[in-house]
């Protein structure tokens, strides 16, 4: 094939990306316990991902699906720099917000305004930037007051709405959404949808992983299906989805 | 990871995008830091200088009321308070035995955070290590300050940053390691507060180098406690403010050579590292 006159900006390429976990079982905690359990260790090795392989244009919707365990939240990981593959490449170009799990990226300790500067930070956004999406990032997230309150006495949903209303309001270049709008209410989840739909037109990418299968294929133009950290198959959303229900229903 | 926030037009002097987060995250946590000391209130700051004065006058009343220890005159000759010469080194010690201790709990403090979200994990040391400084300074200060009282001051004084930032540098090499290896053996940390128990009286702090016995039970001390690194480091703050004298060439190489030496080893390990940290279930 040859090149097309103008080529698609690949937003994230990921290119024979394997991830092995080690999994150290009654590993010692301390000096202590290492001497007194000299040399006997139980090592064993997870692989979490193997050579996965799929690239993500800019400005797509791209859906993850697969199973429990097969390496959806470690791709995200992955693509937002907290794990490093064990073998192969993976690029991110532009600022990535990512929203993993509850909680993400929140310290339990410091109060929400405390915290959304700190990510602010983290994400390479100056004071005065933030400052001056605080009032959006309040709005949105709907905590009002306890915004001064420290992040551990949050509802789980207080938790997520303020996480997800950091990652939307900081003009993320790629967006990373780990399975997290489930837990808001019907209002919330709406609201989100929309945003994603907002950023999506700006421009944004957006990786979504969710066991939502009719909203995957209602968002997405680009799905990939991952398998026992294989990537089984991707592309048209209706056929992958279509695939990977077949398969999840089929009698092992 | 490859994150690429290249801006063409960015002048060549500025900060490149990494560094100017790693800077902002550095302030960050060292406001955190100094905010959960002082609750940002002057009664907090005063507060602070509690436990350093108290060093200085239970040290001062065993060794130098009940065991007659005395120190070297000062520049002028007025002062030959024991109490100031220990002082004059505690700062020096503070800094380095603060900071030590303390990138152990600056790496817990934020080691669940980084397993959610990416930033340089040392910025976090860092910080921790910039809001010692900012609290050391206050007691540099009080230092300072009485030496004017008894008209011991001169333009040497700006040596004692020096030696400040030079200890800290050589403490922050020294807590990275010890962070690292803190994270899985979690005992590290009372290992630690043993060896640097043992280590205050290895460096003249409490006492005059020309005191220590060239052998003791069969080791060579006064060589132990002169090529021990801190001790150039402690020199350096003593001519400073003590004797007033600019610093020995020798004794500010030889600190500045452990201080950036042990910092850079200790990030680079530090960095290697801390990625496997943060994948531990
Ligand atoms: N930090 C870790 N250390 C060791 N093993 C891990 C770690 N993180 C994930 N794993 C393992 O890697 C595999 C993939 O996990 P991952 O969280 O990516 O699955 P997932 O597809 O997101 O699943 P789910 O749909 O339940 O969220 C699992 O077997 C898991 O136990
Ligand atoms: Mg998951």
């Amino acid at each position: 094939m040859n090149e097309p006159a103008r080529a698609p900006v690949q937003a994230v390429e990921v290119s024979d990306v394997s991830k092995r976990f080690r999994l150290e079982l009654n590993r010692p905690t301390s000096v202590k316990e290492a001497v007194l359990s000299f040399g006997r260790r139980d090592v064993r090795h997870l692989w979490a991902l193997r050579d996965v392989s799929l690239t993500i244009e800019k400005g797509s919707f791209f859906g993850l699906v697969g199973h429990n365990g097969s390496g959806k939240s470690t791709l995200l990981r992955l693509m937002a720099g907290i794990h490093r593959p064990t073998s192969g490449r993976i690029t991110a170009r532009g600022r990535v917000s990512a929203l993993l799990e509850l909680g993400s990226g929140f310290h339990p300790e410091l109060t929400g305004r405390e915290n959304v500067f700190l990510n602010g930070a983290m994400l390479g956004l100056s004071r005065r930037q933030m400052a001056s999406a605080m009032n959006d990032i309040i709005e949105f997230s709907g905590v009002g007051d306890q915004i001064d309150a420290p992040v551990k006495i949050y509802s789980s949903g207080m938790y997520m709405r303020l996480g997800f209303s950091v990652a939307v309001n900081v003009e993320p270049e790629i967006l990373l959404v780990d399975e997290v709008i489930a837990v808001g209410d019907e209002e919330f989840q709406q609201r989100c949808l929309q945003h994603m739909e907002r950023l999506r037109s700006g421009g944004t990418t957006i990786v979504l992983v969710s066991h939502d299968t009719a909203l995957v294929r209602d968002l997405c133009d680009h799905v990939g299906w991952l398998d026992g950290g294989h990537l089984r198959s991707v592309g048209d959303p209706d056929e992958v989805v279509d695939a990977y229900l077949v398969h999840a229903t089929e009698p092992t | 990871m490859a994150v690429n926030h290249t801006d063409p037009s960015a002048r060549p002097l500025r900060l490149s995008p990494a560094a100017r987060t790693g800077a902002r995250l550095v302030r960050s946590f060292a406001e955190r830091e100094t905010k959960a000391l002082y609750k940002r209130n002057l009664l907090g700051w005063l507060w602070s200088l509690l436990k350093p004065l108290t060093t200085v006058a239970v040290y001062s009343l065993v060794f130098g009321v009940i065991y007659r220890a005395t120190a070297p005159p000062t520049a002028n000759g007025q002062a030959e308070v024991f109490a100031l010469y220990l002082f004059s080194g505690l700062v020096v010690w503070n800094v380095f035995s603060t900071i030590v201790n303390g990138s152990m709990r600056w790496m817990d403090g934020v080691s669940e955070l980084r397993k959610k979200i990416y930033f340089p994990t040392e910025t976090a040391l860092v910080g921790g290590a910039a809001a010692t400084l900012l609290q050391s300074s206050l007691e540099a200060l009080v230092l300072v300050l009485i030496m004017a009282v008894l008209v011991n001051v001169s333009w040497t004084v700006v040596f004692l940053p020096v030696a400040m930032l030079l200890a800290a540098l050589f403490a922050l090499g020294l807590g990275f390691a010890a962070a690292i290896v803190n994270a899985r053996y979690r005992d590290i940390q009372h290992l630690t507060t043993i060896v640097l128990s043992v280590g205050f009286f290895m460096v003249p702090i409490v006492y005059t180098p020309d005191i220590v016995p060239d052998r003791a039970y069969g080791l060579p001390v006064a060589r132990i406690v002169e090529l021990n690194p801190l001790n150039s480091v402690i020199a350096v703050a003593r001519d400073a403010v003590y004797f007033l004298e600019t610093p020995d060439v020798a004794d500010l190489a030889t600190a500045a050579a452990w201080a950036i030496g042990t910092f850079a080893v200790g990030l680079a390990f530090f960095r290697r590292r801390s990625m496997a940290i943060s994948e531990e279930p």
